[in-house]
């Protein structure tokens, strides 16, 4: 999978890709516009992470070009400015997603992952890993074709580790990820233990292998 | 407090009125002496006329006939001689006529009439001159009196007139409103003081305006600026976590980081949204359920309530539909069940009331009256038990303005309300 960052700051750049890279992910950086541009019109990505606010141009139009292009690629846009008019400006060019900064690398992760499955796999809606077996479209989880009860909550939090497999997530992610927009007034994460350790217990008494490990109980982390 | 025509007209009345009751004896005092003088330059003729005509032909068995037919001009024996002469004085006599005693100016003189010395008495009644300079002296106060109404109501009339742009710009101040971005439109006067008036309070609202504008895009641009930084802070947090050689003690270190991490991109939020409520860019305004909106947003909070043991009632039956911006109504009444959670105690209760025109949210909690006075200001927070921004009530604050609603706290029973009335 092809990832193009295109990012004027280069720590949160490089932070972003060295996240990224590896579990089958190539990530391309692209610190101004007209690099950018001269990318998306050469090359084909899976997905494109796109800054608007760049230091020589609107980052919209970069997306307006592609479009034109009909380019397939998905885009989420990362912006500095959260503001309601740009994300809806972004989606109706044809954006697939909007994520303000800050963000969790988790988050933006789970998000690369939900994008490119929308886009890659038709529309299958299908994901396997080993024994588990998800059905995204009516939201159930199956081990060894056995049903495991989740609660929509567990159902995300599922999804949202598997999305990060082999990273560790923060605690603060989850919580943020969980309560979506409430996040921003939430002061009290400890609200996720509990949703872990249901998830985890449903998971091992349905006969599915651990692979959620706790770190030093500041995160979390998908190992498969 | 009084109005300056009021006064105006109170100093005008005060003083009119002492001039008008000093004026009138003043008057009558003049008039009197005027018609006295008359009356004596009168006598004085008289006399000089008996002594041109009469005396040189009068004789001395006339004088009892002149006596009976001239009750004014005597002429009496120079027996007389108490009375200074040559010189008229004021004297009372008594009149058979009316009969009263009645003041008279008098000269006595001495005349020869056939050799023989004679005392020649001349008077002139004051009667009929009392009365009239009493009539012209009530005459005098009813003009004046008339003209000082009539004053009275023209400096009313031209007052009025006179101060109608300065009414006019009074007005134009009292409906401005530093939220709405418009400078008032004076209305040109002809008159220099309010000219100048109008041109000072233009420029110093221009230069309010200006000085709001920019401490409004400052936050804003400060919160935008600080996103980028935080991206950074927290994405290498992110990155040190997946160091596979952390050990316990790092990692403690590392959620402490992440705790002020994510509370520094909350203050950063709540304080971006206050600018935007500020900067009016929530325009999209919509028939909003509240009874709907607490129902649908409760759901998230039963976690936290949940952690604390909290028992929630509501009672949203008659919850209102309101005309306002869907995302901050969310924010506000999110805002006050969060409240309502974080400062509860442990055990405690939260209730949620909604009537025709309000909701009331109220819980129990540890902390005693809160401050009326900083509770809705920015980082005026009260109780520093909790990791809250310090920005909640003063975003519920901001939202209520923007809608015209009002939010006001009150403490009873140990127990802490915060009602908005729409």
């Amino acid at each position: 999978m092809k990832i193009l960052v295109i990012e004027d700051e280069a720590e949160l750049a490089h932070s972003i890709s060295s996240y990224l890279q590896g579990e089958n992910y190539v990530c391309e950086v692209a610190g101004t516009f007209k690099e950018a541009y001269d990318k998306i019109i050469m090359f084909h990505y899976d997905c494109i992470l796109l800054d608007i606010m760049l230091p020589d141009g609107d980052g919209l139009r970069l997306l307006e070009e592609l479009k034109k292009e009909k380019k397939q690629d998905g885009v989420i846009i990362i912006s500095a400015k959260d503001s309601l008019e740009d994300k809806i400006t972004g989606l109706t060019i044809g954006a697939d997603d909007y994520l303000p900064k800050p963000f969790h690398l988790s988050e933006l992760r789970a998000r690369i992952y939900s994008v490119i499955r929308r886009k890659q796999f038709d529309n299958t809606n299908q994901i396997d890993i080993n024994e588990l077996h998800i059905d995204l479209l009516s939201k159930t989880v199956h081990v060894q074709s056995k049903l495991v009860a989740l609660t929509k909550k567990e159902f995300d939090l599922l999804l949202f580790l598997i999305g990060n497999k082999n990273r560790v997530v923060s605690k603060s992610a989850v919580a943020e990820h969980l309560s979506g927009d409430m996040a921003n007034m939430m002061d009290n994460f400890d609200f996720i233990y509990s949703h872990i350790k249901n998830l985890k217990r449903k998971l091992l008494e349905s006969g599915c292998r651990d692979y959620i490990k706790t770190v030093y109980g500041t995160g979390y982390k998908w190992e498969a | 407090m009084n109005k300056l025509l009021n006064r105006t007209l109170l100093y005008y009345t005060v003083f009119a009125s002492i001039i008008l009751l000093l004026s009138s004896p003043l008057f009558y005092f003049m008039m009197e002496k005027l018609y006295v003088d008359d009356v004596d330059e009168a006598i004085m003729l008289r006399k000089k006329e008996f002594l041109l005509k009469s005396s040189v032909t009068l004789q001395m068995a006339d004088i009892n006939v002149w006596n009976r037919f001239n009750r004014d001009t005597r002429i009496l024996s120079d027996t007389i001689s108490i009375k200074p002469k040559d010189k008229i004085i004021q004297e009372v006599f008594f009149d058979e006529m009316t009969p009263e005693w009645e003041p008279y100016r008098v000269l006595y003189t001495n005349v020869i009439i056939q050799q023989q010395r004679y005392v020649l008495m001349i008077r002139l009644n004051l009667v009929e001159s009392q009365d009239l300079i009493l009539t012209l002296t009530w005459l005098y106060c009813f003009v004046l009196f008339s003209l000082l109404i009539v004053i009275f109501f023209v400096t009313r009339f031209i007052s009025n007139r006179l101060w109608r742009p300065f009414h006019g710009t009074l007005d134009k101040i009292r409906q401005f409103n530093i939220e709405q971005h418009t400078l008032p439109d004076f209305s040109m006067t002809p008159i220099v003081e309010f000219m100048q008036l109008n041109k000072g309070l233009s420029e110093l609202i221009k230069n309010n305006l200006k000085s709001y504008q920019n401490q409004k895009e400052f936050t804003e641009n400060a919160a935008h600026e600080l996103q980028t930084p935080l991206a950074v802070f927290q994405s290498k947090l992110d990155m040190l976590l997946q160091e596979p050689s952390l050990n316990n003690k790092q990692a403690t270190i590392l959620q402490s980081l992440y705790e002020a991490s994510s509370r520094l991109s909350r203050v950063n939020k709540n304080l971006l949204l206050l600018a935007k409520i500020e900067n009016n860019q929530y325009t999209l305004w919509e028939q909003v359920d509240t009874g709907s909106l607490i129902k649908d947003v409760l759901p998230y909070f039963t976690e936290q309530a949940l952690s604390r043991n909290l028992t929630i009632d509501t009672d949203i039956s008659n919850a209102p539909v309101l005309d306002a911006a869907k995302p901050l109504a969310e924010i506000m009444i999110n805002n006050l069940i969060l409240n309502a959670i974080t400062h509860n105690r442990i055990n405690g209760s939260i209730s949620i009331k909604a009537a025709r025109n309000e909701i009331t949210i109220c819980n129990t909690s540890d902390q005693q009256q809160l401050n009326t006075e900083s509770l809705f200001k920015r980082f005026g927070k009260t109780s520093r038990a909790s990791h809250s921004s310090g920005l909640g009530l003063a975003i519920i604050k901001q939202i209520c303005g923007l809608h015209n609603w009002k939010v006001s706290y009150h403490y009873k029973f140990n127990k802490h309300y915060f009602t908005v009335r729409f």
